[in-house]
């Protein structure tokens, strides 16, 4: 079992507040991926059998949201913003940057499972543009320099 | 009921209904009231998807979707106005965004909705210069489905389908925005007892069955009205004909029976029409043992030479004749006239059981094992056990469910009978003990009606004409009555005033035959 009884407790309990029980979905894929880093196939079962429903229903929300995985990630997601606001600041040559820097493309995890990089439809942050978000960190106003010093600061 | 008036015209429609659902009861929904659509299908739930059905509504400032749009009284409806022929025009521009050109290769062309739409509201040139998605062109769902998720324009037919009919859930959309697709898990197939359906409702090329793909150009074909015969549900079905051959079954809605699916066995059992093992020359065993080619009258005349050498010698009580589930009213009325006129006194139907289900799938495995039950057929259980055990000499059998494990479970035990003579519309073992072999048509062959489990009765149409000489069972038994100078027999078989005839041999078919049966049935007398 990949899920702790401590998780399908609070599983169970978000349940309750929904009028109907899959309603907490969204909060049940939150609380389990906090703990797994990512949702596997498996995982997905395991949830689909607490909300007694077929777990391709579980997969088609994993794959809509970007903030879960159906694949393992690295210890820290960075995701930059390349929406429109964010690229006339110059996001796309930042995200360019960060690319050369790690050695890796957007969507992939380095070698040491460290970090993964990203790029994000607009964070929401555009007055301060460019910007990134390190897991729940928002950085903002940044150049290629800033940038790579957060990025290489990461354990 | 409220009042709704579309293009000018009121109806009268029932509560709760949608716009588009109200049109449907009506039946002008694309047959007199054009509201195209792709997500909304009468026989799933509402999805609002694609956003072409949009129509304006009196009161509202936004055009609404039709499907969606509950009809309240006194609501006013316009289907036709500049508006709603521009906002058609928007959204087919979207979803062909990212279709591929592939009209030319692919099988949907000639009953493709994006075709027909695009024809009719497309505009004529591309706006985009951008590449358009490159997906997988051949993706196997599963044992019946191939898949092209570059034609797919996310209706989300098949995904409800799936749900909502066979409850087996095996597709999904997955990821979002321009990335969504449909998928299964990986690992898991799209494979279920009714999977074919989502190749009717799936409006464009993305799915097709595998029997069907690059058979043949749909234009080709004549989608003639029929029934499957492969269980007593007698599904409604259109066959798609050409060159005098079935080339597949398709769905034809009947909400009294089918409503717009057919099960994936009942669908392929087309292919029994045109199969090679047809029983296509009538036959006569010779002295010498061997089963002899002989012309149809031949055939007769033997049979009709060997009934009567036996009757001669031990009467008509030794004879006993075997009906089948497939064969038609009209061909069991013509039976059971035969049976009086020659006083043969034991007789049954057989029917092959198989497995059933709660949607359409009934266990007995013909057409009209109701029909026969209410011209008086019983079951033949008790009368194969009386031939097993050497009561009988002589044996007329209609089709070869006698052979069946319920029954015989073999023709071994027809092999000391003096007489067996079979009609049959397929080779089986029956051959080996057959004295006399006469080929018989195919419902899709003749004009016939058949009862199905629910009492409903329903009626075949001749679709396409054996490559050989065959007649329908009734006909071989009248020429068989002749032969044998039996009262009231003189060969002739007019299937319509047999059938018109049915409602004195049986009370529940009164004022029921082969004409007022129609394209959608009519219930017995008290199954209505
Ligand atoms: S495959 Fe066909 S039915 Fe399914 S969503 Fe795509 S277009 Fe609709
Ligand atoms: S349910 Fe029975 S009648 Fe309907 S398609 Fe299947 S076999 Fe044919
Ligand atoms: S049919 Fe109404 S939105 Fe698709």
């Amino acid at each position: 079992m990949v899920i702790s009884d401590a998780a399908r407790e609070k599983i169970r309990a978000e349940m309750a507040k929904y009028p109907k029980p899959e309603g907490a979905l969204l909060a049940a894929l939150h609380l389990v991926q906090k703990q797994t880093g990512h949702i596997s196939g498996e995982t997905a079962q395991e949830i689909a059998d607490l909300f007694g429903i077929h777990p391709i229903r579980v997969m088609e929300v994993v794959t809509f949201y970007n903030m879960f995985y159906d694949e393992p990630q690295g210890r820290h997601h960075v995701h930059v913003c390349t929406n429109l606001p964010c690229s006339l600041r110059g996001a796309r040559e930042l995200l360019r940057g960060l690319e050369a820097h790690l050695g890796i493309e957007a969507g992939e995890t380095t070698k040491d499972g460290r970090v993964t990089l990203a790029h994000e439809e607009c964070l929401g942050a555009c007055g301060y543009a460019p910007m990134l978000r390190v897991d729940e960190t928002y950085h903002e106003n940044l150049d290629l320099a800033a940038a790579k010093r957060i990025l290489d600061e990461l354990e | 009921m409220a009042k709704l008036t579309i293009d000018g015209v009121e109806y009268e429609v029932k509560d709760g209904r949608t716009i588009l659902q109200a049109l449907d009861d009506l039946g002008l929904l694309m047959n007199g009231v054009d509201v195209p659509h792709y997500c909304w299908h009468p026989k799933l739930t509402i999805d609002g998807s694609c956003r072409l059905c949009q129509v304006e509504v009196e009161g509202f400032p936004k055009l609404q979707i039709g499907c969606n749009t509950p009809v309240k009284d006194g609501m006013v409806v316009h289907t036709k106005s500049e508006r709603v022929k521009h906002a058609r025009e928007g959204v087919m521009e979207f979803l062909l965004l990212n279709h591929p050109l592939d009209c030319p290769i692919c099988d949907q062309a000639g009953e493709c909705k994006l075709q027909d739409y695009a024809f009719e509201y497309g505009v004529k040139h591309a706006r985009t210069e951008e590449p358009r998605r490159a997906l997988k062109k051949n993706v196997d769902l599963g044992p019946t489905i191939k898949f092209d998720q570059e034609r797919c324009i996310l209706c989300r037919r098949c995904v409800r389908f799936c749900r909502e009919v066979p409850k087996t859930g095996e597709l999904a959309v997955f990821n979002r925005g321009d990335h969504s697709v449909i998928e299964t898990v990986p690992g898991m197939q799209l494979d279920n007892p009714y999977s074919m359906n989502v190749a009717d409702i799936c409006p464009v090329g993305a799915l097709t069955t595998k029997d069907f793909r690059f058979k043949i150009r749909v234009w080709f074909l004549e989608e003639a009205p029929g029934i499957c015969t492969g269980c007593s549900n007698g599904c409604n079905v259109y066959l798609g004909v050409a060159n005098n051959k079935v080339y597949r079954y398709v769905p034809r809605r009947n909400d009294s029976v089918n409503d717009t699916w057919i099960c994936d066995v009942g669908r392929m059992t087309y292919e029994e029409i045109g199969a090679p093992d047809r029983l296509k020359l009538p036959a006569v065993r010779s002295d010498s043992g061997v089963l002899e080619a002989v012309p149809f009258a031949k055939a007769i005349d033997a049979a009709a030479a060997r009934l009567r050498s036996l009757v001669e010698r031990k009467g008509a009580g030794v004879l006993a004749a075997v009906a089948s589930a497939h064969a038609s009213n009209e061909d069991l009325l013509v039976l059971a006239r035969f049976l009086d006129a020659y006083g043969i006194r034991h007789s049954g139907v057989t029917v092959r059981r198989g497995d059933s289900d709660d949607l359409l799938v009934k266990a007995e495995k013909a057409a009209n094992a109701e029909g026969a039950r209410t011209l008086g057929f019983e079951e033949a259980g008790p009368l194969a056990k009386q031939i097993a055990g050497g009561g009988i000499d002589g044996l007329i059998v209609l089709g070869h469910d006698l052979l069946d494990p319920a029954y015989l479970g073999g023709e071994r035990t027809l092999a000391k009978l003096d007489t067996v003579i079979v009609l049959d519309t397929h080779v089986s073992a029956l051959e080996r003990v057959a004295h006399v072999i006469l080929p018989v048509r195919h419902a899709a062959e003749k004009d016939a009606t058949y009862v199905n489990h629910a009492g409903r009765v329903q009626r075949s149409w001749p679709v396409v004409e054996p490559s050989f000489e065959a007649y329908a069972d009734g006909e071989v038994i009248s020429r068989l009555g002749a032969a044998l100078g039996l009262p009231g027999f003189d060969g002739k078989f007019d299937v319509r005033e047999v059938s018109r005839s049915l409602g004195a041999a049986a009370a529940a078919f009164r004022g029921i035959d082969l004409e007022s049966v129609g394209e959608q049935g009519i219930p017995l007398a008290g199954k209505g």
